[in-house]
């Protein structure tokens, strides 16, 4: 594994079974390094009450409700 | 001409919608060959359509505003009859058998459509350099790009080709073509207008808005595009409001946020000098300049990029065996969503709530937010890296991107209206942002802040 990298994204790919080319993965491991890094400590920060921002609605909002 | 003026022309008899789409047919054949704005001209359907148009306004039967107006979309809203390309070559012969909520309601209100824009491929960029479709110019000067992904739409509006055009904007694709064009640019409250029939981008975070040559027109094309789309799953029933300012609003009493973080590091010195300007003309409107701390934006644009990796690889998916499909910078995105955790969405979707809550609290303080809409003006067509307060070789898309992406996934309306030139007479572009739903007051400061016409490129 790349010592700056926290994940290995070939070995990810592979295992994935998705199809990507080495060539294409070696491009953007860069990109997807950098985003984990600004990423993985805003996780951390989570607490277990967030809830995520999108939520099942199993019917649509009323009028009332979707107006507030 | 801006749409009102067009629309005032009509209704007193000085012009006919017939003339009205001839011009603009006009212009297109002349300015299309060196900007690539038009993707799609639909001149028979639009004069057959002007001609119906005269014929109703002749009965005294207006529809409003748009009524006769010539007018284009992106090559993303569905068109009956006529091919919807996405500008991706999956969609090269996808001729739908239906129009997008946004077009039918257009349609509607009497507007005539003469083309469709050239877009950035999928909506997945802000260069629309289109590897399927050709390099999209911008008007203000050829060699350089109109931003995107509604790079069709800023560069048809900013040439006169139309005086509206619609756009989408998922991380800024509405924004960043208007703030480089130099035309106003509205992207409405995530629900407010119907996402039915576009071509989706990213669920969570597309939105549908119009570019335009002055303020009152984009709140004038909100009055007929807003509104509750039971096709649409994310549309809001919140009653709609007329979103047309007066000629000359007052914003007295109003508190204008200025913020003392993020928005004004890393500027090209003049985007920073005409940003401030448009404070100080604020202020002598009688707004009140509020210095503000905003939330983390940085941490919500980095939210954003990974719910956007995921939505758009997952929609796209099916697709990727066909690599030979896509231009190369789309293609490493969706091989990049692909690599996205399940548990890394979900937690950017728990961060993303956690930051509405935290922005709420913001409206508390100031009305709207101003900021730059770009930190930098238009880029040469290929430029692919800047150079901006100290850091070298910034991603170009990551720093046209900067200052709007992290707006989406908050899903508050914003608006972009030009507030300047750099010394190359490059547009500069200012934002405003508001609450949700706060339309109405975001275009009252537009409107007090540009109360004419955007600037007419030397073409």
């Amino acid at each position: 594994m790349n010592k700056d990298c926290s994940k290995d994204w070939k070995k990810i790919a592979h295992a994935s079974g998705l199809g990507v080319p080495d060539e294409a993965l070696e491009r953007i491991a860069q990109s997807l390094d950098a985003l984990e890094t600004d990423f993985r400590p805003l996780v951390a920060s989570l607490t277990p009450d967030a809830e995520p921002a999108t939520v099942f609605r199993p019917a649509p909002p009323t009028d009332e409700e979707d107006a507030g | 001409m801006t749409l009102l003026e067009a629309a005032a022309a009509l209704r007193r008899r000085e012009t006919s919608s017939a003339e009205l789409t001839a011009a603009a047919l006009q212009r297109i054949e002349r300015l299309n060959p060196s900007t690539n704005a038009m993707q799609t001209v639909m001149a028979d359907a639009a004069r057959e359509r002007a001609r119906q148009a005269d014929e109703e306004l002749a009965r005294g039967e207006g529809r409003g505003p748009l009524h006769g107006i010539p007018i284009a979309v992106k090559d993303l809203f569905c068109t009956a009859g006529v091919r919807t390309t996405g500008g991706s070559s999956l969609f090269a012969n996808y001729v739908p058998d239906h129009d997008a909520t946004v077009v039918e309601w257009l349609r509607a209100g009497g507007a005539v459509l003469v083309g469709k824009t050239g877009m950035h491929e999928l909506a997945y960029g802000i260069t629309s350099s289109n590897p399927h479709f050709g390099v999209i110019r911008n008007p203000w000067d050829r060699d350089r790009i109109p931003g995107g992904s509604s790079g069709g739409s800023g560069a048809a509006v900013a040439a006169g080709m139309v005086s509206m055009a619609m756009g989408t904007d998922t991380g800024g694709s509405i924004r960043i073509p208007a703030s480089f064009c130099g035309v106003v640019g509205l992207k409405p409250t995530y629900g407010r207008v119907s996402r039915y029939g576009g071509m989706t981008l990213g669920f969570s975070l597309d939105h549908m808005g119009p570019l335009t040559r002055s303020v009152r027109d984009a709140a004038a094309v909100l009055n007929v595009i807003a509104g509750y789309d039971s096709r649409d799953p994310t549309s809001s029933r919140r009653p709609v409001e007329n979103y047309v300012p007066d000629l000359e609003p007052s914003i007295r009493g109003l508190r204008v946020g200025l913020p003392d973080n993020f928005y004004f590091d890393r500027l090209d010195p003049e985007v920073d000098s005409a940003v401030r300007a448009a404070f100080r003309t604020a202020e002598s409107r009688g707004a009140e300049i509020v210095p503000v701390r905003v939330p983390d934006i940085a941490a919500i644009n980095t939210v954003a990029r990974l719910i956007l990796l995921a939505e758009a690889s997952a929609l796209l998916e099916p697709h990727l065996e066909q690599r030979d499909r896509f231009g190369a910078d789309v293609l490493s995105l969706l091989d990049q969503g692909r690599l996205v955790a399940a548990t890394d969405y979900i937690n950017a979707q728990r961060l993303r709530g956690r930051m509405q809550r935290e922005f709420a609290g913001l409206w508390q303080r100031v009305d709207c937010l101003l900021t730059p809409t770009t930190p930098i003006t238009a880029p040469r067509i290929g430029e692919t890296t800047v150079s901006l307060g100290g850091v070298q070789n910034e991603d170009v898309r990551l720093a046209s991107t900067r200052l709007v992406r992290g707006i989406n996934p908050l899903g508050l309306p914003a608006v972009s209206i030009p507030c300047g030139a750099d010394r190359r007479g490059l547009p500069i572009g200012l934002q405003i942002v508001g609450p949700p739903f706060a339309e109405a007051l975001i275009l009252r400061i537009a409107q007090a802040l540009l109360p004419g016409e955007a600037p007419v490129p030397p073409i």
